[in-house]
């Protein structure tokens, strides 16, 4: 006789994982993403030198993750109980896991880009006090970067764990999110650390970094349409709560931003500008810039569209 | 009156208001000590529930929560469909046929709330197996309350944490009583006791009726039960 009898209201009120959240996963992704692609070229390559590219994911990594964590701490019910998500663990937890990864990989990442920006620290008096700290720590750059490589792949895929654990969900709770939140990640972080390695630290557009990030960009987007195409299918032939959620992605204002926001700038974008538009423009600057900025905004809606599509559609 | 046989079983059960003692006062002579572990189990009969809202008041009252704050609400349901006659009295607009649900935690054995919390305040009572919260552990990360399929949390507007039905655990239960809800309840609605106990009035009660678990196929094993109002005519 199970399913005879169901309930519909609940005792709390609206979607339990507002947008900080959402902009949490956005910021996680990015610093993980960016630091990631930087050390995998750094490894592969075997680059002893601060490369620009290798300045701007440190920069980006950093900055992101403090905002990240800003916008965790502020989204609790009450922030002043932060410490105790910090002094009492349960192994059990997805969360609990990624607070141990993230008090690990947050001091190494600001390690991490110390080394990277020395140069920069040294023309700047007023960060003169850092030089002793960085000539201290100079033997144990090389761990530092192995270890925080596989901290940064880590964050960005806990944050798919965290909220593919909500059984309740089936948008979310599938395994694939991970895999297409580290994708979505290393493409954006890449993005973000491209534009600004060229911005701020005046990186050839042409240079050989730029190149192999220019090669990888394709393939990771293509992950990650196969895994959003994945979830799509799984839910279209899944039982009747996910068929039932299939329709986050043709109803509702929710759809618009997975259309136009998701697939329109974030896959449409970076593909238009680089090749429905002629030689000149798509190696313009202009076509540079604005396609990074697809990546990045259409990964930010994904972020939105898991988290609010997702809750809003429960079995 | 079933109300009063099982708060004479409970209180006998719980010694002098410890409910430490509880599985060891429980055993009777033929049951072993490991299936002595209680499982303590609601049950809501549809059929006597008029929605007067008295167990609402009473869990308010007994928990020190806030104003218009209660861990259980009434959910009314109809089978009329709008715009049709009703199957009742026949009218195509009518209030007569109403029947309740109670909405609250369903204190799940395997309990996704208690897994993805964080910092274990979401945990389980290590002697009666119930749900329940230790508010000076959580964080307010909210975790819980994604996680929940029953959307049975929310958060204590006085206190900033999470918090649900835990059978009156830390109010009632630990004085020896019944849970207040089931207390107030004037018409036999709610039913609470032991299921591993086959002497308990719970237990005889499932027995003879057909009681139904909200989602069971989520697999959270809840422990509330649930005996719907049969449906009449149509
Ligand atoms: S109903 Fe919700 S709050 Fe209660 S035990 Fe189950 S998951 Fe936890
Ligand atoms: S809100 Fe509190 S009880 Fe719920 S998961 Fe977070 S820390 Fe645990």
């Amino acid at each position: 006789m199970d399913g005879t009898l169901e309930f519909t209201m609940g005792l709390s009120e609206g979607v339990a994982w507002p947008w900080p959240i959402a902009v949490y996963l956005f910021f996680a992704g990015i610093s993980g993403g960016a630091l990631s692609v930087a050390l995998f070229i750094r490894f592969y390559k075997q680059q002893s030198a601060n490369t620009p590219f290798l300045k701007a994911s440190a920069l980006i990594a950093f900055v992101t993750i403090a905002l990240g964590m800003l916008c965790l701490v502020l989204d609790l019910t009450n922030p002043l109980f932060f410490w105790r998500i910090l002094v009492y663990y349960n192994l059990n937890s997805v969360m609990s896991v990624g607070v141990i990864a993230l008090s690990a990989y947050i001091p190494l990442v600001a390690l991490i880009a110390l080394f990277a920006l020395e140069e920069e620290i040294r023309r700047l008096p007023m960060l003169a006090p850092l030089l002793p700290l960085i000539d201290k720590l100079r033997p144990w750059r090389r761990s530092g970067e192995a270890l925080v490589l596989v901290l940064a792949l880590a964050v960005c895929a806990y944050t798919g764990f965290l909220i593919s654990a909500l059984i309740r969900f089936p948008i979310i709770n599938t395994s694939v999110l991970p895999a297409l939140f580290v994708a979505s990640g290393l493409s954006a972080g890449a993005a973000a650390a491209k534009m600004l390695a060229v911005g701020l630290f005046k990186e050839d557009r042409h240079s050989s970094d730029m190149q192999i990030l220019h090669g990888a960009e394709w393939p990771i987007m293509f992950a990650e349409a196969l895994f959003l195409f994945m979830i799509i299918m799984s839910l279209v032939t899944g039982n009747a709560g996910a068929q039932s959620a299939f329709e986050a992605f043709h109803t509702g204002s929710w759809s618009m931003v997975f259309w136009l926001g998701v697939v329109g700038v974030g896959f449409g974008g970076p593909l238009l500008l680089n090749f429905a538009t002629g030689e000149r423009f798509s190696h313009s600057s202009q076509a540079f810039y604005l396609s990074g900025l697809c990546a990045v905004s259409g990964m930010m809606c994904l972020r939105m569209f898991i988290l609010y599509a997702g809750q809003n559609f429960a079995i | 009156m079933s109300e009063n046989i099982e708060r004479r079983r409970f209180l006998k059960c719980l010694g002098a208001g410890s409910l430490m003692l509880a599985p060891l006062g429980c055993s009777v002579k033929e049951q072993t000590a490991q299936d002595a572990a209680p499982h303590y189990v609601m049950v809501f009969d549809q059929n006597k529930c008029v929605g007067c809202g008295g167990c609402k008041e009473a869990c308010n009252k007994a928990n020190n929560l806030p104003e218009g704050r209660s861990r259980v609400v009434l959910e009314q349901q109809s089978s009329a469909v709008a715009g049709q006659a009703c199957p009742h009295c026949g009218k195509t607009d009518c209030d007569c046929q109403r029947k309740y649900v109670r909405v609250s935690c369903q204190q799940c054995q395997n309990a996704p709330c208690v897994s993805v919390c964080p910092t274990g305040a979401a945990h389980r009572d290590p002697k009666t197996g119930i749900v329940t919260m230790d508010a000076s552990k959580c964080a307010g990360c909210k975790y819980c309350i994604a996680a929940c399929p029953y959307n049975a949390r929310y958060i204590n507007s006085e206190t900033d944490v999470a918090d649900n039905c835990d059978f009156c655990l830390q109010s009632k239960l630990a004085k020896g009583e019944l849970p207040a809800c089931v207390q107030e309840c004037r018409y036999d609605a709610l039913v609470f006791g032991d299921a591993n106990d086959p002497n308990s009035y719970v237990s005889r009660l499932l027995a003879v009726k057909d009681s139904v678990r909200v989602k069971a196929h989520l697999g959270t094993e809840p422990s509330l039960r649930y005996i719907p109002i049969v449906k009449l005519g149509v």
